[in-house]
């Protein structure tokens, strides 16, 4: 193996008010991997990402990000959450959104120059900046989500979250959002929770399916027939028996 | 108005009408965002039973009001942070203990003569200076706070989970946010009593928000309208020999119904466009 892996899971079980939602789930994610998410709604695709941000605690078995429980590492790590329209009607414009990324708690002076340069330049990527005054709910969807990567690019991470993020743009909106994910993903490892394989295919180095438990199929050995079924299907996917390579909870040396 | 403000009754009320203007504006802003109306309204409530205890400890009347309504506001913030969906039940409860309390109390002081309708619709016009002190300091301690905070109150505000992720401690600036919003009650009782407090808190806020695209703009725009509510509420009760706090809260009333017509009659047209 030439790259260390960037995430370790270990035997990780989590359950919620009683029901359990991940399973001895185990995982081992290299670096610069483009990894999809998939699989069906309930199946715990977004309390995985949660665990692995260290916004939920599993029950048991550990969670390593580059080496150190995620809690260490979170500022590290940039998150874009699912569906990004709750709280729509908020008064908050999108410079302050973006803001939120370099709010940093433990310093006096609490926002600098070069945090809103850094902010700025976020909203630039995503050619967003013309908007940067604009209230929150007066951006289309597609628009928002673009705010909402620039929120999670602000905080210059090196692991990259996305859940759901094409939920609410058109088809032209997703295809210009994987192509700015695939540009990210030379520098950074990228996480992306979706139900689009199609595009998946074409940008994803490595698909992941959450039910329960997970299995993860490297790059490589994901055939196009694979794919296609796991889009229209997950469950069956993993229902039918169809060899999975579930790795080793350790790099395989 | 004017020929009024060479009365010192009526300096203290149009000082005590624009601190609690300025409260109104930026913690009240928080809570109109956080939809946490309910909550201040039940804190604002068991305020009374610290009104209660000041009189009957003979302890001066801010010192037992904002204890005991900080101590309600802490215990309310726990129930809130570890049990959210049945908040609402333990905040009622809280609600109308605090005011029994406070009503028990002042029936065992003895010698009570305090005039219980000034609690409860407020007492602008007799603010004496001592207060005035007190507002101003309490004023300028929590506005500073919530500047100071604004950022992370802005992100817990908005988004929880984010904020926790950059490492803001949720939950410890929940309970400071909420006891800022305790410490306004406190002082906003004494312009328009605790029964009218909410309606100072949330409707300056409130129309406020809908022509704002900030929450900076929202806080400084609503501490306007506060102002004019208050001052022209003041100037009614004066022009008029009527409660204070009852006018003031009508001004408002009459601003927010007037506004949700603009508002009906705006959107109705803009819809209308293709």
């Amino acid at each position: 193996m030439i790259t260390n892996s960037i995430i370790e899971v270990n035997h990780v079980s989590f359950s919620y008010n009683g029901a359990l939602v991940l399973s001895d789930v185990s995982l081992s994610i290299r670096e610069k991997e483009f990894v999809a998410f998939i699989g069906p709604n309930g199946g715990g695709k977004t309390t995985l990402v949660k665990l692995l941000l260290g916004l939920l605690k599993p029950d048991c078995g550990t969670i390593k990000i580059m080496g150190q429980p995620p809690a260490k590492v979170v500022h590290r790590i940039g998150y874009v959450p699912q569906d990004v329209s709750i709280n729509k009607s908020f008064p908050i414009s999108v410079m302050d959104v973006v803001l939120m990324g370099r709010l940093q708690f433990h310093r006096w002076s609490r926002l600098s120059k070069k945090d809103r340069m850094a902010a700025k330049n976020a909203l630039e990527n995503l050619e967003m900046l013309e908007f940067q005054n604009r209230k929150i709910d007066e951006l289309s969807g597609g628009q928002r989500e673009r705010v909402f990567i620039a929120r999670a690019l602000a905080t210059a991470p090196d692991i990259l979250f996305l859940d759901e993020p094409t939920a609410n743009i058109d088809s032209q909106g997703r295809t210009d959002l994987y192509a700015l994910l695939k540009e990210l993903n030379k520098t950074k490892t990228i996480f992306v929770v979706s139900h689009d394989t199609m595009v998946l295919s074409s940008y994803v180095t490595s698909v992941a399916c959450v039910n329960k438990n997970v299995h993860y199929h490297d790059a490589a050995e994901i055939t196009e027939e694979m794919l296609d079924m796991g889009y229209h299907c997950p469950v069956e996917l993993i229902a039918h028996g169809i060899p999975h390579r579930i790795l080793k909870t350790h790099g395989d040396d | 108005m004017i020929e009024a403000l060479q009365f010192e009754f009526m300096r203290n009320a149009v000082i005590a009408g624009c601190f609690a203007s300025l409260i109104c504006g930026v913690i009240g802003s928080f809570v109109v965002i956080n939809r946490l109306v309910f909550l201040a309204g039940g804190i604002a409530h068991a305020a009374f039973g610290g009104i209660g205890i000041a009189f009957f400890f003979g302890i001066p009347y801010m010192l037992g009001t904002l204890g005991f309504s900080l101590i309600a506001a802490m215990i309310m913030t726990a129930v809130v942070l570890n049990n959210k969906s049945r908040a609402d039940t333990f905040i009622g409860i809280l609600w109308a203990v605090g005011m029994a309390i406070g009503i028990i109390l002042l029936d065992m002081t003895p010698g009570y003569n305090v005039n219980l309708m000034s609690f409860l619709f407020g007492s602008i016009l007799a603010v004496p200076a001592s207060d005035i002190w007190w507002m101003a300091g309490l004023s300028i301690f929590s506005i500073a706070a919530a500047v100071f905070f604004y950022r992370d109150l802005l992100a817990i505000s908005y988004d929880d989970e984010f904020a926790r992720l950059r490492g803001v401690p949720v939950n410890l600036i929940y309970f400071l946010f909420i006891g800022l919003v305790a410490v306004s009650i406190v002082i906003i009782i004494r312009v328009v009593g605790l029964i009218l407090v909410i309606a100072l808190l949330t409707i300056p806020p409130y129309i406020a928000e809908k022509y704002s695209r900030s929450l900076a703009q929202m806080m400084v725009l609503s501490t306007l309208l506060a102002i004019v509510f208050n001052l022209s509420g003041l100037w009614l009760a004066y022009t008029y020999d009527l409660t204070s706090g009852a006018t003031i809260i009508l001004v408002a009333a009459a601003a927010f119904f007037i506004s949700m017509i603009f508002d009906g009659l705006f959107l109705k047209k803009r819809a209308l466009l293709p």
